[in-house]
């Protein structure tokens, strides 16, 4: 196609115009990733000055350093052998975790298929939301603890009614967010595809889903949270591995050095693996930045 | 080449009329700008013209065939710009093509890049580029399917005035190389006087087409035409039929 303007000044004109790149230095990224250990490291040091002190009684709170040999037994102990249905603590903490994580990942992955599909047929036909969406708000509404006696009666105690809940849990997070975004899509991406060919039954791959991603992204991060937060009350259920049953079983022999030990797990794997699904989603929602 | 007519179109949004039996022709090749006060309706044609809104009586017709639906024989490029955001600007060209299965769409990216001067953005995000480079760069995107209509609602509207005078110039070379039908929307007369081949005046709404005008400037047409004797009479004209229309 040939061309009479002199693009080049075109374009050096326009390079003058161009947003101002927000690029951050390594050094001040460095520093700002440095910041995020500082609250951790003091409230850590806190603890041990109370606890060193004796400020905080170790019957309540014990001292760091009884936590971190719990830690040492849970993870590098000897293990040893348990009566069936009794909790291994020492040397059983790489089962626990991975026990846990096996659950919550099976879970979360069948509330993610059944979240972004319900939600797409809520956000692309006003009929089916119309008709659906009392229904889904009001069971949303049900505390998770109100679906625990149902669940035991209907998957029996242990494994499927501790898979039931954390489904219940990350379910409704990753729904509300694919529906709501895909019904706000704005309308003239939609023109624009079908002005460019795009046939309506491919619209939903072509707009719908990139263009919703970043808040469906939003969505998956927080029924991540949710699945691996419900893990501990699936693990109620009477399932006999994972870090929420020995949590369970430290309360019953009073040991709060492993309930500790427990929580420290929740809160690092739970951290990592929002990193991890954070990492993974930004080439797709890169676009969104601001 | 193809020629666009509306046949007879009216609209209303409930009780408000805002198009009354429009009758234009847009020949083909020829670039045709609809010139009409704020809110009369020229949006709404072009968005019935480009298939995006059904018209309660009349026709549009290419080539003597009716048409109802959007399609990429008729490509609109509207104010707010129309690429993907989360695309790059080289998936935004190749958009077209990819939809319509086409194999040459790689080269047909790469020409366009080259003759919208964007090359060195080809995988800059539409958020990355400035207002001037995300308009030519939303044209592009159009031309890309070789569409014989090219439908443009005010399509500079957001730009400052120099670089307005820029995108004038490029786009006006482009529709006289490519001899694209072109219906153009605007309120901006040096706009339309710089780029069309014929003016419409609409009247305020409900929008009528009052009154056709050619337009006698040659091909040729850019920063030089604003200072032309002719050109600034024939604006001063235009713009009191538009005021009183």
């Amino acid at each position: 196609m040939p061309v009479l303007t002199d693009l080049a000044a075109l374009a050096q004109a326009e390079r003058a115009d161009l947003p101002p790149a927000r690029a951050v230095s390594p050094v001040r990224r460095r520093w700002r990733r440095a910041l995020g250990i500082v609250v951790p490291l003091l409230l850590v040091g806190g603890w041990a000055l109370a606890s060193g002190r004796e400020w905080i009684s170790a019957g309540l709170l014990p001292a760091p350093w009884t936590v971190a040999e719990a830690a040492r037994d849970f993870f590098f102990g000897e293990r040893r052998t348990t009566l069936v249905g009794v909790v291994a603590f020492d040397g059983a903490g790489w089962g626990h975790v991975g026990a846990s994580i096996y659950r919550c990942a099976v879970s979360f992955a069948l509330a993610v298929v059944v979240g972004i599909s319900v939600g797409l047929a809520l956000g692309l036909s006003r009929w089916v939301s119309d008709f659906f969406d009392p229904v889904i708000n009001a069971l949303r509404s049900v505390p998770l603890y109100a679906w625990l006696p149902i669940s035991l009666i209907w998957f029996g105690i242990g494994e499927g009614a501790a898979r039931a809940l954390i489904f219940i849990g990350a379910l409704w997070p990753v729904l509300i967010a694919t529906a709501d975004s895909v019904a706000r899509v704005p309308r003239a991406h939609i023109e624009t595809a079908r002005m460019l060919g795009t046939p309506r039954h491919r619209l939903w791959r072509r707009v719908y889903v990139p263009s919703a991603l970043p808040e469906i992204v939003t969505g998956l991060r927080l029924s991540l949270t949710l699945a691996w937060m419900c893990v501990i009350v699936g693990e109620l259920t009477g399932t006999s591995t994972g870090v929420g049953a020995m949590m369970n079983a430290a309360r019953e022999t009073g040991r709060i050095d492993e309930i500790v030990v427990g929580m420290f797990v929740f809160a690092i794997v739970g951290y990592s693996a929002d990193l991890v699904l954070r990492m993974l989603a930004r080439p797709w929602v890169r676009w969104a930045d601001t | 080449m193809s020629e666009l007519r509306a046949v007879g179109i009216s609209k209303s949004f409930g009780a408000v009329g805002v198009l009354d039996r429009i009758h234009l022709a847009v020949q083909a090749g020829e670039t045709y700008a609809l010139l009409g006060p704020s809110g009369c309706g020229k949006s709404t044609l072009l968005r019935v013209m480009a298939g995006f809104e059904s018209a309660d009586e009349g026709r549009v017709e290419l080539d003597g065939r009716v048409v109802t639906r959007p399609s990429p024989e008729r490509g609109m490029v509207a104010q707010a710009g129309t690429l993907f955001p989360w695309l790059s600007l080289r998936d935004n060209l190749a958009f077209g093509p990819r939809e319509a299965g086409r194999r040459d769409s790689e080269q047909i990216v790469a020409d366009l890049l080259a003759a919208t001067g964007l090359a060195d953005f080809a995988d800059a995000l539409p958020r990355q580029l400035s207002g001037g480079m995300r308009q030519r760069a939303a044209i592009a995107q159009v031309l890309a399917n070789g569409p014989p209509v090219l439908l443009l609602d005010e399509p500079f509207a957001a730009l400052d005035a120099q670089t307005r005078l820029r995108m004038h110039e490029w786009l006006r070379t482009v529709l006289v190389a490519r001899e694209t039908t072109t219906l153009l929307v605007t309120h901006d007369v040096d706009e339309a006087l710089l780029l069309a081949d014929r003016l419409g005046l609409l009247s305020a709404r409900p929008a009528r087409v009052v009154e056709e005008i050619p337009v006698p400037f040659g091909g040729e047409r850019g920063r030089h035409t604003l200072s032309d004797p002719s050109f600034v009479r024939m604006k001063a004209q235009i713009l009191d039929r538009v005021l009183v229309a």
